[in-house]
C-alpha cells in the first residue's frame, strides 16, 4: 500500500530524528518519520511505583533482548563482551538514556593529528560549538557556566545546574584533594521549569523515563512541535528496506506494520536516524543488483568500524549516610582530569567518569555494577551498609574505530516482521583495556582520597553499550567514508545518515549532545541547499 | 511485553513449592540485626505483587521451587547455583523483591523510596560557597587546544568563580583565536 510521498521521509523518532525533522518541518518542508515504537505515556513510566527496581530488570532493562518487547528487534551478541543498549519508541533511546550532556572536546575531531591514531574528522568543535548552544536550548540543559576542560563559552546553559548531592559533595572534596579536575555535570534535566516541562525531582530512575518530564527527550521535546507544524509520525512502522531507482537515487522506503502489512512510503530524501546498530542494518538489508554490498556501501565501511565506549565502573562506600539513592541519574559530578592522551601511560586517548546514584535496596542486595551479594545473617549488614551509602564513578572509555568491530546481518534470526537481526561481532582492543585499567586505578584513588572504606571495582560492564557509534563514518574521501561533511551518503545523493553511526572517532563522552549538534548542522544544510538537491523524478 | 501470566500468579505455585520457597527465603535472608526474615515477610500479597509486576519470573521461579530438588535449601541452592543460575537469579530476585517492596523493612532500613524532592536551584550550590570550584579554576584549562596540541592556554581565564562571574558580566572575551 502506497501512501503520500513527502519530500523528507525521517526513519527513527529518537534523538537525531527528532531534531531533524523539528527544523526540517520548521522550513516548510513535508516531513514523513517512520517509527518501530510507539508513543508512551509518563504516567505509566514506573519510577514512580513500588515495582520501580523489579520492572527496571525486564520491561524497563536497556537491553533490548532483555526486553523483548513488540516493539523491539533482537540483537545477536554473542560475539561481544559488551552489549548494545537502546530503546524504541517515540524519543527512542531519550527515553531511558541517563541525561548526560558533555560535549566531545576539541581534541577529539583532530586524533590522527593529534595522537597519530584512528582518522581526523572532517569537521571540529569549533563548527558545531553555534549548534551545542541551539541544542543546549531545544533539549533543555542545566549545568554550572565555566567548566576549565572546554574552551570559554559565549553563551551559558539555559538553566542553572542540578544539585550534586551529599555523594557528589564527599567525591569532590577528594577530588580537590588530589588537585584533580571535576565539575558540576550537565545535564538536559531540568533545574527549573522549562519550555513547558517541570524541573527534576531527584528520584534518580531517570533510566526508566522520567515521569516528570523534566528530563529531555525527544517525544516531548521535539515531535509535538514537529507534528504541530504539519509532519505525520507514523508509529509501529518497521522499515525494511530502503527504496532506490534505476538513477541510484533513494525514492522512499518499504515499512511494516505490527499487522503485518507491507507499505511504502515514497519520498524525495530519506533520512537515516536509526542508530548505530539499526541504520547499518538498514542500509545492508537495502542491497540491489547495483548496489550489492549494501546501500551507499562502495567502501565498504557501513558496518565496520563500530565503537561502544568499554565501561567501568569503580564504587566507593563510606560509613555516613549519602541518601545516594537520589538524584538525578544522568551524573552528579564529571572528571576530564585524564582524559587528554599522555603517551607516559603506555596507552593513547582517555576517558571521562561520571558519578552516579547507585539505586535503591534491590540493587544494594543483587547489584547490577560492581559489587557483591550476601546471604544469611550478613545479608542485612550488607544492605544497609550500601543502601544509600555508595558512590559510583562509571568510567566511559574512548574506544578507536576497528573495521573488525561491526555490525552484519544473521543469516539464521531475525525480528518479529520476518526481518534478519543485526549480529555484532566486538571486541575490546588492548588500548582500551590499558586505558581502563589506568583509570580504574585513578579512579579508586579518588575514592579512597574521599574517604571510602571500601571500594568495589566492575572491570567491564556487559551491559553497558549505550552509545553506539560509528558504523557510517562521516570523511571527505568516498574511498574510506560513507557520509560526506554533511551527513549525506557519497553514494545516493538524496539520503542521508544523522545519528551516531557517523561519528569518525568515538570521544569519550556520553554522546548525544554531539550527536544531535551535528544533526541540527545536517538539517539546516538541507535546508540552505535544498534548490540544490537532487531528488527523484 | 513479558510472557502472559494466569490471572493470580500464585496458583502457579502449590503447597510443596511455598514450603520450598519459604525455606529457601529463611536461608537467603533469616532474622537478625533487628531484621524479619524473608520467609515471616513474603506473605500471599507481597508474592503476589512481585508475580504481577513481573509475569516472566514464574515459570521460571516454579522450576526453581520444584520438589526434585529435595528439602534441603542449602542443597537446592547449591543445585541451582551449578546447574541453573537463571532460576537462581529469579529465586532470588523475587525474594529480595518481596522483601524490599514490604513497607516495614523499608521503614526498619531506612529507605523512603524513591521520593519527589524539592530541588532549590536558585540557592548558592555548597560547593561554590566551600570553595571547590575556586580549587578547580586556579589550575587553569584543562582541555588541549588542536592548534598547538597541547594544554590550552587561555590568558584571561577567570581563577575563582567571582572572577568568571565578573568577566561574564562584562561580556570577556571568548578565549579562543578561532584556530
Amino acid at each position: 500500500m502506497a501512501t503520500d510521498p513527502a519530500d523528507v521521509l525521517i526513519i527513527g523518532a529518537g534523538a537525531s530524528g527528532g531534531v531533524v525533522g523539528l527544523r526540517l518541518a520548521e522550513a516548510g518542508f513535508k516531513v514523513v518519520c517512520l517509527e518501530q515504537g510507539d508513543w508512551l505515556d509518563r504516567a505509566d513510566y514506573p519510577g514512580n511505583k513500588l515495582d520501580w527496581e523489579l520492572k527496571a530488570r525486564k520491561d524497563w532493562a536497556t537491553s533490548p533482548n532483555i526486553r523483548g518487547l513488540a516493539a523491539d528487534y533482537p540483537i545477536v551478541e554473542d560475539d561481544t563482551p559488551v552489549s548494545p543498549l537502546m530503546y524504541n519508541a517515540v524519543g527512542g533511546s531519550t527515553i531511558i538514556f541517563a541525561g548526560a550532556w558533555p560535549r566531545a572536546l576539541p581534541s577529539d575531531f583532530r586524533v590522527r593529528s593529534l595522537d597519530g591514531v584512528a582518522d581526523d574528522w572532517p569537521i571540529d568543535y569549533f563548527e558545531l560549538l553555534p549548534y551545542f548552544y541551539r541544542t543546549d536550548r531545544q533539549f533543555g540543559v542545566s549545568g554550572l557556566p565555566g567548566d576549565p576542560a572546554y574552551p570559554p563559552d559565549t553563551e551559558d546553559a539555559p538553566m542553572p545546574p542540578l544539585p550534586i548531592g551529599a555523594a557528589g559533595m564527599k567525591v569532590a572534596r577528594g577530588m580537590t584533594k588530589l588537585g584533580w579536575h571535576w565539575w558540576p555535570e550537565f545535564n538536559s534535566i531540568n533545574s527549573t521549569p522549562y519550555d513547558g516541562r517541570r524541573p527534576c525531582v531527584q528520584r534518580s530512575t531517570c533510566q526508566s523515563g522520567c515521569n516528570e518530564g523534566a528530563k529531555a527527550s525527544t517525544d516531548l521535546t521535539h515531535w509535538p512541535k514537529t507534528i504541530g507544524l504539519g509532519a505525520k509520525l507514523i508509529t509501529g512502522a518497521r522499515v525494511s528496506r530502503i527504496e532506490t531507482n534505476d538513477h541510484g537515487l533513494a525514492t522512499g522506503a518499504t515499512w511494516i506494520d505490527r499487522d503485518g502489512e507491507e507499505h511504502l512510503q515514497e519520498a524525495k530524501v530519506v533520512v537515516l536516524a536509526a542508530n548505530a546498530i539499526g541504520t547499518p542494518r538498514l542500509l545492508l538489508l537495502s542491497a540491489s543488483a547495483r548496489q550489492p554490498d549494501g546501500l551507499a556501501n562502495s567502501s565498504g565501511l557501513v558496518g565496520r568500524r563500530l565503537m561502544m565506549h568499554p565501561f567501568a565502573n569503580v564504587a566507593g562506600l563510606f560509613e555516613e549516610p549519602l541518601t545516594s539513592w537520589a538524584g538525578q541519574f544522568g551524573d552528579l559530578i564529571e572528571s576530564l582530569e585524564f582524559y587528554e592522551t599522555d603517551e607516559k601511560r603506555g596507552f593513547v586517548r582517555g576517558a571521562r567518569w561520571g558519578l552516579a546514584p547507585t539505586g535503591g535496596p534491590i540493587n544494594a542486595a543483587l547489584p547490577s555494577r560492581a559489587g557483591e551479594q550476601a546471604w544469611g545473617p550478613e545479608h542485612h549488614t550488607h544492605v544497609k551498609t550500601h543502601l544509600g551509602h555508595g558512590a559510583n564513578w562509571g568510567l566511559f572509555a574512548e574506544d578507536l574505530p576497528d573495521e573488525a568491530n561491526q555490525v552484519r546481518l544473521s543469516s539464521s534470526i531475525t525480528d518479529s516482521s520476518g526481518i534478519p537481526a543485526p549480529e555484532i561481532h566486538y571486541a575490546m582492543a588492548d588500548n582500551a583495556r590499558r586505558m581502563l585499567d589506568f583509570h580504574i586505578e585513578r579512579a579508586k584513588e579518588s575514592m579512597d582520597a574521599a574517604g571510602a572504606y571500601k571500594i568495589e571495582v566492575d572491570r567491564l560492564m556487559r551491559y553497558s553499550g549505550w552509545h553506539l557509534l560509528g558504523t557510517a563514518r562521516m570523511g571527505d574521501d568516498p574511498r574510506t567514508s560513507v557520509l560526506d561533511r554533511w551527513n549525506r551518503t557519497h553514494d545516493v545523493p538524496n539520503l542521508y545518515v544523522v545519528d551516531g553511526s557517523c561519528f569518525v572517532t568515538s570521544s569519550g563522552v556520553n554522546p548525544t549532545s554531539t550527536i544531535v549538534s551535528i544533526a541540527l548542522r545536517a538539517a539546516d544544510h538541507m535546508v540552505e541547499t535544498r534548490f540544490e538537491q537532487q531528488v527523484p523524478a | 511485553m513479558s510472557t502472559n501470566a494466569p490471572a493470580d500468579p500464585l496458583a502457579a505455585l502449590g503447597p510443596d513449592e511455598r514450603a520450598a520457597l519459604s525455606a529457601v527465603a529463611e536461608r537467603l535472608i533469616p532474622a537478625a540485626h533487628g531484621m524479619p526474615s524473608a520467609a515471616d515477610v513474603l506473605t500471599d500479597e507481597r508474592l503476589r505483587f512481585v508475580l504481577t509486576a513481573r509475569p516472566d519470573l514464574v515459570e521460571v521461579v516454579q522450576a526453581a521451587l520444584r520438589p526434585g530438588l529435595g528439602d534441603d535449601p542449602q542443597a537446592r541452592l547449591d543445585t541451582l547455583s551449578r546447574d541453573d543460575p537463571a532460576a537462581l537469579g529469579a529465586l532470588q530476585l523475587a525474594i529480595v523483591a518481596g522483601y524490599y517492596t514490604d513497607k516495614h523493612v523499608r521503614e526498619l532500613i531506612g529507605y523512603p523510596g524513591q521520593e519527589a524532592l524539592t530541588i532549590r536551584s536558585w540557592e548558592l550550590p555548597p560547593y561554590l560557597e566551600e570553595g571547590l570550584i575556586d580549587a578547580v579554576l586556579a589550575r587553569g584549562p584543562v582541555w588541549r587546544d588542536p592548534a598547538t596540541g597541547t594544554r590550552a592556554v587561555v590568558s584571561d581565564a577567570p581563577r575563582t568563580y567571582a572572577e568568571r562571574f565578573a568577566a561574564q558580566r562584562e561580556g570577556a572575551d571568548d578565549g579562543h583565536d578561532g584556530a
